[in-house]
């Protein structure tokens, strides 16, 4: 008989291919949580959009599952992202306080 | 028509500072021009603190003999905002002698300068 | 008029003893014995101070008032018709932070002194000015201590963590440093604005005058102003985008350092989260924005320490993400969110100071704190095992631990204010620390021993820094571990013992959450 791979074990290859070594490490367990982690709260921030329209929200979900399923895996984006380089961390400090200025100053 | 005035041009030139220390700060490689641009951001908060306080025609806070009390409070610059100025000048004093100690100990370390090699990113 | 005033006598004692410690111990350069018992009595009499003291006002300078016989804000007292501009208070909220915050000073003295051999006089020194700098922060009413308090924590928070000596923590402490010395400059920034727009460097004062007078387009400013004291905020807590600088400082720094460095790094958070809710919390979008960043910070640390591989490390990640959750209650600042936060910022404190002295333990067994090198020290000690997996049931909120007790407050505000994401956040926020917590717990100390050669860390003790040495946990570390244990036992079946410290400030600082 020919051996089929469920969703489960395409997923499971696809990300091990990522990190690499071994299938079932220490390392890897904390990668795959994470990533799951990560879809959950992007979602949950999707539709806190609720507040300002329910419309917008549902697009923003269906909009955000799409990108979670494209730019898969986010962990490793999120990693490179929190680099504790010290150019890269004032980058983002400074477009914080750029969105933190817009928002407020917008807002009165 | 805004009016030009010495306090205007002040919060410009402290402006100025302030936004050369930042760029200063993050594009500079090496470390002792960091530590440089640190002390321009500072100057540029001290000489905002001080414009805060500026008075047309004003004269130093201390009440004189003969002085009326009225008249004193109408002429006299603001004489907290020098107050903390004295204080940013000890603090930027310090910090940068923090920051010039560490720089010192990374560089007997790493035999470089550079925040490019000093200071990349630690990948564990 | 004449009027009394009366300067409590307490304020002042507990600024200046760990001042006047600091300079002793200095002097007193490696004779250690000395330092060692200088400094436990110092720390003890701030323990002693905290809890006999009555509650009170300091004053610096005057300026007439307002209007004669005005109430404060915050704390409900009547105040004389001078003004006075610089103050210090002294309350409940206060007694309960400098109180838990005394007691990791004595824990963490006691630990240092025994472990450390060398340069113990500067390194004790440094440990006390955190503990002064985050008392000013706490108690102070004024804009400019609270920026004098945050830049003598910076400067301090840079040399306890170069003081472990490796490359990774000298490199650290400059990063945070040169962040630090940017978010100053962004609060003195935000004084000279807010002083002058309104005229008064006192928070009562410049908040009552933002109420009452017509801005008349100025508000720009306050906008600014909010935006600098954010960055200093966010620097004081390590918040997004931050928390890759703050961890470092975190981890690179010997753990029990960084017990200190994180009770000084929440008080500061719980201050100025508290100074920017009184003077912004009406504008619009300030909250959300608090919240946004709070709600970040929760879920990037989290996220970040599932990916770590040494018990440091995920310590680290693990209290920057704790530090979201007790700004999302700061950042609701409705009375329930803000009793929560307060006592969230409490529990965080308790019981990640029992896991980072766990940490600091699982060194002296000789095989540092990584997940692949340490192995079995469950067998070895098995009461340190205990006391981390305690930790970690605490940290992870669940019952009978004061964890359970601050989040099931938060969850209930975040409900009532019709944020149920934000409570939902706060549910992954607990299950995820257990995981990350449990994935370190299972390899380090149930995972049976293997014989692969052990790498070392090359951190304190000494007599520990050879391959594979191993020293006896001393008893006073064994000690330190049950007192916190106790208390977040304690704390989870008898809240209201910090909660009645709590709700005088929720009272007075609170705002309703507008949809």
């Amino acid at each position: 008989m020919v051996s089929v791979d469920s969703l489960y074990d395409k997923i499971k290859r696809w990300t091990v291919e990522f990190v690499g070594g071994r299938g079932y490490s220490n390392q890897m367990t904390g990668y795959m949580t994470g990533e799951l982690q990560t879809a959950v709260f992007t979602l949950i921030l999707a539709s806190l959009f609720r507040i300002f329209s329910i419309p917008l929200a549902i697009v923003l979900l269906i909009a955000v599952v799409a990108a979670i399923l494209y730019f898969a895996p986010m962990i490793v984006h999120i990693e490179r992202e929190s680099s504790n380089d010290l150019n890269r961390v004032l980058f983002w400090v400074v477009i914080y306080f750029a969105i933190i200025i817009a928002v407020t100053l917008w807002g009165r | 028509m805004i009016e030009v005035t010495i306090q205007l041009l002040s919060f410009f030139a402290a402006a100025a500072l302030v936004i050369i220390g930042i760029t200063g700060m993050l594009f500079l490689d090496n470390l002792i021009k960091k530590i440089i641009a640190f002390i321009l951001l500072s100057d540029g908060v001290n000489l905002m603190l001080v414009a805060v306080g500026y008075v047309e025609g004003g004269i130093v806070s201390i009440l004189l003999p003969g002085m009326s009390p009225s008249e004193f409070a109408s002429k006299a610059i603001l004489v907290f905002p020098v107050g903390i100025v004295l204080t940013n000048i000890v603090i930027s004093v310090s910090t940068t002698a923090v920051l010039v100690a560490l720089v010192i100990m990374l560089y007997r370390r790493y035999g470089t300068l550079k925040s490019s090699k000093v200071l990349k990113e630690e990948r564990r | 008029m004449i009027e009394s005033i009366s300067n409590l006598w307490s304020i002042p004692l507990l600024v200046m003893i760990p001042i006047f410690a600091t300079i002793i111990v200095n002097l007193l350069f490696n004779r250690n014995k000395a330092i060692k018992y200088i400094s436990l009595i110092s720390a003890l009499s701030l323990v002693v101070i905290t809890l006999l003291s009555p509650y009170g006002f300091q004053w610096f300078t005057g300026q007439p008032a307002l209007n004669p016989n005005t109430l404060t804000f915050t704390f409900d007292a009547s105040i004389p018709a001078w003004r006075m501009a610089l103050e210090f208070y002294f309350g409940p909220l206060q007694q309960a932070l400098i109180f838990v915050m005394a007691l990791i000073l004595v824990l963490v003295i006691g630990i240092a002194t025994n472990g450390l051999t060398k340069n113990q006089g500067p390194y004790i020194g440094m440990i006390f000015l955190l503990f002064a700098s985050a008392a000013i922060i706490v108690m102070v009413n004024d804009l400019y201590h609270l920026w004098i308090g945050v830049e003598i924590g910076s400067l301090v928070v840079a040399g306890v963590v170069a003081a472990s000596g490796e490359g990774i923590s000298q490199k650290a402490a400059l990063k945070y440093t040169f962040f630090s010395a940017l978010s100053g400059a962004g609060l003195a920034i935000a004084l000279a604005l807010i002083l002058g727009l309104t005229g008064y460097s006192n928070i009562s004062d410049a908040i009552r005058y933002i109420q009452t007078t017509n801005l008349n387009g100025m508000s720009s400013i306050l906008y600014v102003a909010f935006g600098f004291f954010t960055l200093s905020w966010i620097y004081a807590g390590g918040l997004v985008p931050i928390h890759p600088l703050k961890s470092e400082v975190y981890g690179a720094a010997f753990p029990h350092g960084t017990a200190m460095l994180q009770t000084q790094s929440k008080l500061m958070l719980v201050a100025i989260g508290l100074v920017m809710l009184r003077l912004f919390g009406s504008l619009p979008f300030a909250r959300e924005v608090m919240l946004s960043i709070s709600v970040l910070t929760m879920m990037l640390g989290v996220v970040m320490a599932l990916l770590q591989t040494d018990l440091r490390w995920i310590l680290a990640y693990l209290i920057v993400s704790h530090s979201g959750l007790v700004t999302v209650g700061i950042s609701l600042g409705t009375y329930d969110a803000l009793v929560g936060g307060l006592f969230q910022a409490v529990n965080d404190v308790l019981y990640m100071s029992v896991l980072l002295l766990g940490c600091e333990a699982v060194y002296y067994l000789g095989n540092g704190t990584s997940t692949k090198t340490a192995a079995g020290i469950a067998k070895k000690a098995p009461w340190l095992a205990l006391a981390v997996v305690l930790g970690t049931f605490a940290a992870s909120g669940i019952p009978p631990f004061n964890g359970f007790q601050s989040e099931i407050i938060l969850i209930q505000s975040a409900l009532k204010v019709g944020l149920p994401e934000v409570a939902v956040v706060i549910l992954i926020l607990s299950v995820t620390t257990f995981i990350a917590l449990f994935r370190a717990i299972y390899s380090i100390f149930l995972r049976p021993a293997d014989t692969t050669h052990l790498v070392v860390s090359g951190l304190i003790p000494s007599e520990a820094q050879e391959v594979g040495k191993e020293t006896p946990i001393p008893r006073g570390l064994y000690l330190s571990l049950a007192i916190l244990v106790v208390i977040t036992l304690i704390l989870g079946v008898y809240p209201d013992l910090v909660i009645r410290f709590l709700t005088p400030v929720a009272q007075a600082v609170s705002i309703p959450w507008y949809p």
